[in-house]
């Protein structure tokens, strides 16, 4: 029940955008009705975390543990972003960028565009799934060519068309599994939840061959390397609360896509093939990230390739398939989320005083804007899986599985990376954060809603590693429910 | 019948990627859409499932009538050079386009084998269409080009899924031709402001982004 005021709360802001006048209502409207999605994921997620999979609504809707806990992850970055919003879309208000029609429709965007991505972890149909997930892509194409420059317009063109191939792949993949479907005699669906149950005995060679298609297709949307080039334009050139969704939830939408798709895999054809795949894509994502990050020059860009590095964490967590690596790639999804808005956000608002994306040109935030500085120098610990932020547990965790595992390669290398880009990362925010001020820069005032926005996210970022230490337990159950032997 | 569908389905694919100038190319569109509308309008009346009948008229309003006249709609608007920028000229082209056709047929007998011999060539054309999209979105370097790629693209996968598991299930069929509409007319947005910020559509010539 409550998943459909999940999908109306968006659908009403949507349509508020247009009818209320004031901007700055608007903006607080937008506020209060996420966090009112907000109880009503958790309430979805400790029901369907106990209960398992549940079907609703003439089996259009699918509830289980794993699409709870995506909704959950994605009502949490949408609600800091529309915190987010309020101050950053009023200071381009105010500044002239962008005119009051334009605020509008960045709203009504804003909704549709969180309202597509809950749409993916609750459809049950699979085609309807890459309707959700092409819906994602269109919508946002708007969002990263906002500011209508020539860069912002090149970013979104090669979003749109680079997505758009790649998930046409996906929709080969997807009519190759209904085939293996199909070919078992039963009946004619594309619902999960009448194939997952059958998956043993589906044509295991038509399901691996679909599932490299599937991969291919919905791993160009999640960023995986070397499938990611659209990724860093995109993120580097969207408004920053929207590139704090994409980050924290467009591409872990697609990854929810490939794990569902991947259970089936792993029934049919087993865990090696799946857990394989993974692995080697997220290790080639982690080597990808870890060199162009090294030598970024522009902010956004450096966090995009950090979110590209972060996938590839999640998806050799999901790879190494030991209940331990499983949880802790969920709960990286999780903390990746909370970690990365929370650098979009502080990277939006020192691009917005120092007008410049190059990171040789920003000197002295701590002194320009303080409360951003701390959050930031705080948020790159964070990010980089520094104790005692939630990171560093998830991180451990798979680290320690791929041990236990006996996957020595792929942990070694897994360190390597992380410590490569812990000091890269270091080395970029040292000289960002420190030092003097540029000529002429004077500071700015932070907006309050920004501030809430990054406490609320700090805290995430604190607590639920303790939390997930505390309730380790449960969330092995979770893991070790989601992926059978 | 359906011999000569399949052949028509062919001989616009070929006829898409030897085309010089954009309105051929979208001629040759128009061509393959229509024939997979017979195709589809065929299965209908042979079945009399009324599904089957608004998913060919889908079809044949979208892909035949509204998307080309789009296309060609902005094509007159922007006002631009209609030469499609080839990286690879017609002669190699349509060999490629054989050598595709072989490798899809080698794709379908060995890795789908299907049943029978009318699905083992329905579905080696289905694959092709699908790489021959692939191929126009990779060597023809304007904006516009691109899409009719990504459209191809699509065709072949309707072709593929009426193939191998008798069509979509009919509301994701009229939601990825909702889908499919919707993009059309984002890109030919995107078109207009990529004409508007560097006066051409060659793709090939965006490059501020790097890194």
């Amino acid at each position: 029940m409550q998943i459909f005021f999940i999908l109306g709360i968006p659908v009403f802001l949507a349509a508020m955008s247009f009818l209320v006048k004031k901007q700055k209502a608007v903006g607080i409207l937008n506020c209060l009705g996420y966090l009112a999605v907000l109880p009503l994921s958790a309430a979805v997620f400790k029901k369907t975390a106990v209960s398992g999979g549940t079907v609703s609504f003439f089996n259009f809707i699918y509830l289980d543990g794993l699409s709870a806990f995506f909704i959950l992850v994605t009502s949490v970055v949408a609600f800091a972003a529309a915190l987010y919003s309020v101050g950053y879309i009023q200071k381009d208000l105010d500044k002239g960028i962008i005119s009051g029609k334009k605020a509008r429709a960045y709203y009504s965007l804003f909704n549709l565009f969180c309202l597509a991505m809950f749409f993916v972890p609750s459809v049950n149909n699979l085609g309807m799934l890459w309707v959700a997930i092409e819906m994602t892509t269109l919508i946002s194409a708007f969002l990263v060519g906002f500011y209508n420059t020539k860069e912002s317009v090149e970013a979104a063109w090669k979003y749109i068309i680079i997505c758009s191939v790649g998930i046409i792949f996906a929709l080969l993949g997807t009519i190759l599994f209904s085939y293996a479907f199909s070919r078992t005699g039963l009946s004619k669906s594309l619902n999960w939840s009448d194939m997952a149950p059958v998956a043993h005995i589906m044509d295991k060679n038509i399901l691996k061959i679909a599932f490299l298609f599937i991969l291919a297709g919905y791993g160009t949307k999640a960023g995986l390397a070397p499938m990611h080039t659209w990724l860093p334009d995109a993120h580097s050139q969207a408004v920053a609360p929207i590139s704090a969704l994409l980050s924290g939830v467009l591409l872990k939408t697609s990854l929810y896509a490939i794990l569902r798709f991947g259970i089936i895999v792993i029934k049919g054809a087993g865990f090696a093939y799946f857990g394989h795949l993974m692995v080697l894509l997220g290790l080639i994502s982690l080597a990808v990230s870890c060199g162009f990050i090294l030598v970024q020059k522009d902010l956004k860009r450096l966090l995009a390739y950090s979110s590209i590095e972060h996938v590839g964490i999640i998806s050799l967590g999901f790879g190494l398939g030991a209940p331990l690596a499983v949880a802790g790639a969920l709960l990286h999804v999780f903390n990746h989320a909370a970690a990365k808005s929370l650098m979009f956000f502080g990277a939006g608002n020192i691009v917005s005083a120092y007008k410049k994306h190059n990171m040789n040109a920003i000197r002295g935030v701590l002194k320009a804007l303080p409360f951003t500085g701390i959050m930031v120098l705080m948020g790159v610990f964070a990010l980089t899986g520094f104790p005692p932020f939630a990171l560093f547990v998830s991180e451990i965790m798979i680290i320690i599985a791929a041990f236990t595992g006996s996957a020595y390669l792929a942990a070694g290398l897994l360190l390597l990376f992380l410590a490569v880009i812990f000091g890269a990362f270091i080395y970029h925010f040292g000289r960002m954060l420190f030092g003097n001020l540029p000529k002429g820069m004077v500071s700015a005032g932070e907006p309050l809603s920004g501030k809430l926005a990054f406490l609320f996210l700090f805290f995430l970022v604190c607590v639920s590693g303790a939390a997930a230490v505390f309730f380790k337990k449960d969330l092995i159950w979770i893991a070790q429910n989601l992926f059978p032997g | 019948m359906q011999g000569m569908i399949l052949l028509g389905i062919l001989v616009s694919t070929c006829l898409m990627v030897i085309a010089k100038r954009m309105p051929s190319l979208i001629r040759s569109f128009r061509l393959q859409s229509f024939c997979l509308f017979l195709a589809t309008f065929i299965i209908a009346l042979g079945e009399h499932r009324p599904d089957l009948y608004i998913v060919a008229g889908l079809l044949f309003a979208l892909k035949v009538l509204l998307i080309p006249h789009l296309l060609y709609r902005i094509i007159k608007k922007i006002n631009t050079n209609e030469d499609l920028g080839l990286f690879i000229n017609p002669q190699l082209s349509l060999l490629l386009i054989l050598v595709f056709t072989y490798l899809s047929w080698v794709f379908t007998v060995y890795f789908i084998a299907p049943g029978d011999q009318t699905q083992i060539s329905t579905l080696s054309i289905a694959f092709l269409i699908v790489l021959a999209g692939i191929f126009l979105m990779i060597f023809r370097m304007t904006a516009l080009a691109q899409i009719i790629g990504l459209l191809v693209m699509e065709n072949g996968l309707f072709l593929l899924a009426a193939t191998v598991s008798g069509g979509m299930p009919f509301f994701v069929e009229i939601a990825i031709f909702f889908d499919i509409f919707v993009s059309v007319i984002i890109m030919g947005f995107f078109v207009y402001r990529i004409n508007k910020f560097f006066t051409h559509i060659d793709v090939n010539k965006l490059s501020r982004l790097k890194g």
